[in-house]
């Protein structure tokens, strides 16, 4: 009862969080300490429990996050990904570990561990900031960002329990990386492995088996929790196990996938409440005041340090901008997956325990704090957000059974909107019927479309975005629109030399003779284009504004500045800018 | 650089009549033939050719012609205000009324830029928009256009 109405408690509270914006992860953590043993007195120090709580709604959460991964995404992204899941974790936690050492004069090994437990950014935290801030972060870094939180939580708690492994029984460094090598090898593989078994395994059995509606969800969620503990009895990262389980599964034309996504929707939410809830719960903020310096001390410097430099380390080989590497490092979320580690020695029975826990406790709630509360502004002022191109749209869709490819959507009109205006919805929009105050009519006989209709439409989904124009209420141009896509409008169907011609730009060679700027975009993005993908030509950027239904660009901007409007970082440079600066160096020399 | 190193005070129209898109461009174009010694038609085939590319209308009514034309041997601007806003096929779709033109050696493809991204710059403060929408005659459009390129007001 009483968990029920915390829950509650927690999502009435969400409410007003957005309109603060403040950090909603950090309001429900706010209303699990508020209720604990400082605040309301309900007492709850079953660490165990808390541990197995987490571990469930993390998994839950992974899958889900895996679910909503695309093949496209992972394909473009998946090098950095990994290298700063891995790698990257390694490298944070190392650094932060020497920050620990000399903030609490803990022993190295304590510090390291230390390091480890606040070594991953949060999936949950990352996720929820970057969809449901109210802005569209450039899709590559969006997608770097989201891989890199689904699958660096096994890294983290691998080097955890490896840590704590280790200061148990007093092993010597040499064991130490002995063991970090083969374990971390043999945790991954069988959780890869084991995975991508499971993935397969719950498309076939979701595909095959004749389950009830309501049902189908449950056990597909069942099945991925079931995979998260088999992996686990069998010594793999279950939580690597879920995560890419989750990814066949969305991939691989799993049945019913939408209603499975609204249930996982609704699951992760009541995944991240749960968790972040009995976190509340389990600290004992008075506690915090003993380690509030030292911590914010590293937490600070985690956020300032370690996470910048392992980033940028780890991007290097990757092409990233300057401005990108920079917000990849400041999305470094760190959540309730820290906290779960934090954990791990206090069961552990370590004789830091309670100390690495509470300041594990402080880190998570800096972070919440100076990052979550600043993606959006951080995102504009680095020029990374895409501006929105059109207002909002009123839009609802409805799953239809049999495979047909189409859905049946509605769409409100709003005043303003283009249909409004005049233009003609085209013909593969299929329009069936009207809703106008409350009486339904067939499309051919409405007339007129009038403000507040409800238009129901059979599309194909890849056609829905054309159709948000149609319907979408009227936008000024954007503040910082020139910034990102550009002073000028380039129409993408005329010739690449005429462009060339017009500004002297100098072309690369092998550019065949009727190639036109945007099959030019096309090639250098090896196909798939997105809005707010850019290509350097010269002196000058194309960036694309617009995908039409074929998926090339339809409209294209031209930036005769490419760096304006964002700020110039003097850190972070890209592994192509520092061979240039060595290039000029030897030059100048020789 | 100053925006009014790029125009001179004859190549400033206060109130430019006219009804389309085309016959801006050819007005201001013919208005530049003699400083740079050139046919008036040759630069208006290669304005036109630039906004074929795509409309030059960069929305909130300014629009900045431009185009790198052989035979010019340094970069020159001309500036109208025009009587009646018109069509542009602009960025944002609202008619045009203020017209920035530029015309660049074709060998000085970096300051052509340079010079394009200044005065798109320039004219994106909405102040020094309104008041060169409010000055009718040359000789005060050419002191705004002065004192808004200045360093303090940029």
């Amino acid at each position: 009862m009483i968990g029920a109405a915390l829950v509650l408690v927690s999502v009435l509270t969400s409410t007003l969080a957005f309109r603060f914006g403040a950090p909603l992860l950090f309001i429900f953590l706010g209303v699990g300490m508020l209720a604990g043993e400082d605040g309301l007195g309900i007492y709850f120090d079953n660490a165990t429990a808390a541990y197995f709580i987490g571990s469930t709604a993390l998994a839950v959460i992974l899958f889900d996050s895996g679910l909503n991964t695309t093949w496209r995404s992972l394909r473009q992204v998946a090098g950095p990904s990994f290298v700063l899941a891995s790698v990257g974790v390694a490298l944070t936690a190392a650094l932060t570990g020497a920050a620990t050492h000399y903030a609490f004069g803990l022993p190295w090994l304590d510090a390291l561990l230390f390091g480890a437990i606040v070594g991953s950014t949060d999936a949950a935290a990352v996720f929820f900031l970057l969809r449901v801030g109210g802005i569209a972060i450039r899709d590559n870094v969006r997608s770097t960002l989201e891989i890199e939180s689904g699958s660096n939580d096994p890294m983290a708690i691998f080097l955890t329990l490896l840590l704590v492994q280790v200061i148990m029984i007093g092993g010597d460094a040499g064991d130490l990386s002995r063991e970090l090598l083969t374990g971390f090898v043999a945790q991954m593989g069988r959780g890869l492995l084991l995975g991508l078994a499971g993935g397969y395994l719950i498309v076939l059995m979701a595909n095959r088996l004749p389950l009830q509606g309501a049902l189908y969800p449950i056990a597909i969620l069942a099945a991925a929790l079931t995979l998260f503990g088999l992996t686990g009895i069998s010594e793999g990262s279950g939580f690597l196990a879920v995560y890419v389980a989750g990814i066949v599964a969305g991939n691989a034309g799993i049945g019913g996938l939408a209603g499975l996504r609204r249930f996982l929707d609704g699951m992760t939410w009541l995944a991240q409440i749960g968790m972040f809830l009995t976190f509340g719960l389990l600290t004992t903020p008075s506690q915090f005041i003993g380690v509030l310096l030292p911590a914010t001390g590293v937490a600070l410097a985690l956020i300032f340090v370690a996470r910048p430099l392992a980033v940028w380390l780890c991007l290097i080989p990757f092409g990233y901008r300057r401005n990108e590497t920079a917000f990849v490092s400041w999305v470094g979320l760190r959540g309730a997956v820290s906290i779960m580690l934090g954990i791990i020695p206090l069961t552990a029975g370590l004789e830091n325990g309670q100390l690495l826990f509470n300041a594990a406790c402080v880190v998570v709630l800096v972070s919440l704090l100076v990052q979550g509360w600043t993606i959006g502004p951080m995102a504009r002022w680095l020029g990374v957000a895409v501006p929105p191109r059109i207002g909002p749209v009123e839009r609802f869709g409805l799953e239809l059974p049999g495979t047909a490819d189409h859905e049946l959507i509605a769409y409100r009109v709003v005043a303003g909107s283009p249909v409004l205006q005049g233009s003609r919805l085209p013909r593969w929009a299929r329009p069936s019927l009207v809703i106008r105050e409350g009486r339904s009519m067939r499309f051919q006989y409405a007339g007129r479309l009038q403000v507040n209709d409800l238009v129901y439409m059979f599309v194909s989904p890849p056609f829905v975005r054309l159709l948000d124009r149609l319907f979408a209420s009227p936008k000024e141009l954007a503040e910082g629109d020139e910034d990102f896509y550009g002073k000028f409008v380039i129409d993408p169907s005329q010739p690449l030399p005429a462009l060339a011609e017009a500004y002297g730009l100098e072309l690369p060679a092998g550019i065949a003779d009727g190639l036109t700027i945007g099959g030019f975009i096309g090639d250098r993005l090896g196909g798939a284009v997105e809005v707010g993908d850019r290509v350097t030509l010269g002196a000058v950027a194309l960036i694309v504004r617009d995908v039409g239904a074929d998926g090339t660009a339809s409209e294209v901007g031209l930036a005769i500045e490419p760096e304006a409007g964002a700020p110039k970082l003097p850190l972070f440079l890209s592994g192509r800018e520092m061979w240039d600066a060595l290039k000029t160096r030897l030059r100048r020399k020789g | 650089m100053d925006l009014t190193d790029l125009i001179a005070p004859d190549a400033l129209v206060g109130s430019l009549k006219a009804v389309s898109k085309k016959q801006a461009i050819q007005d201001l174009a013919e208005r530049l033939a003699e400083r740079v010694g050139l046919p008036a038609r040759e630069i208006f085939d290669q304005l036109l050719q630039r906004e074929r590319l795509g409309s030059t209308g960069i929305g909130h009514g300014i629009a900045i012609p431009h185009a790198r034309i052989r035979g010019v041997d340094k970069i020159v601007g001309a500036f109208a205000r025009l009587e009646k806003p018109i069509d542009f096929d602009a960025i944002d779709d609202e008619p045009v009324d203020l017209i920035f033109l530029l015309l660049a050696p074709e060998d000085e493809g970096a300051d052509h830029l340079k010079a394009l991204a200044k005065v798109a710059r320039a004219l994106r403060d909405s102040d020094l928009a309104a008041k060169l929408r409010s000055s009718r005659d040359a000789a005060t459009l050419y002191a705004v256009l002065a004192a808004g390129s200045a360093p303090n007001a940029a």
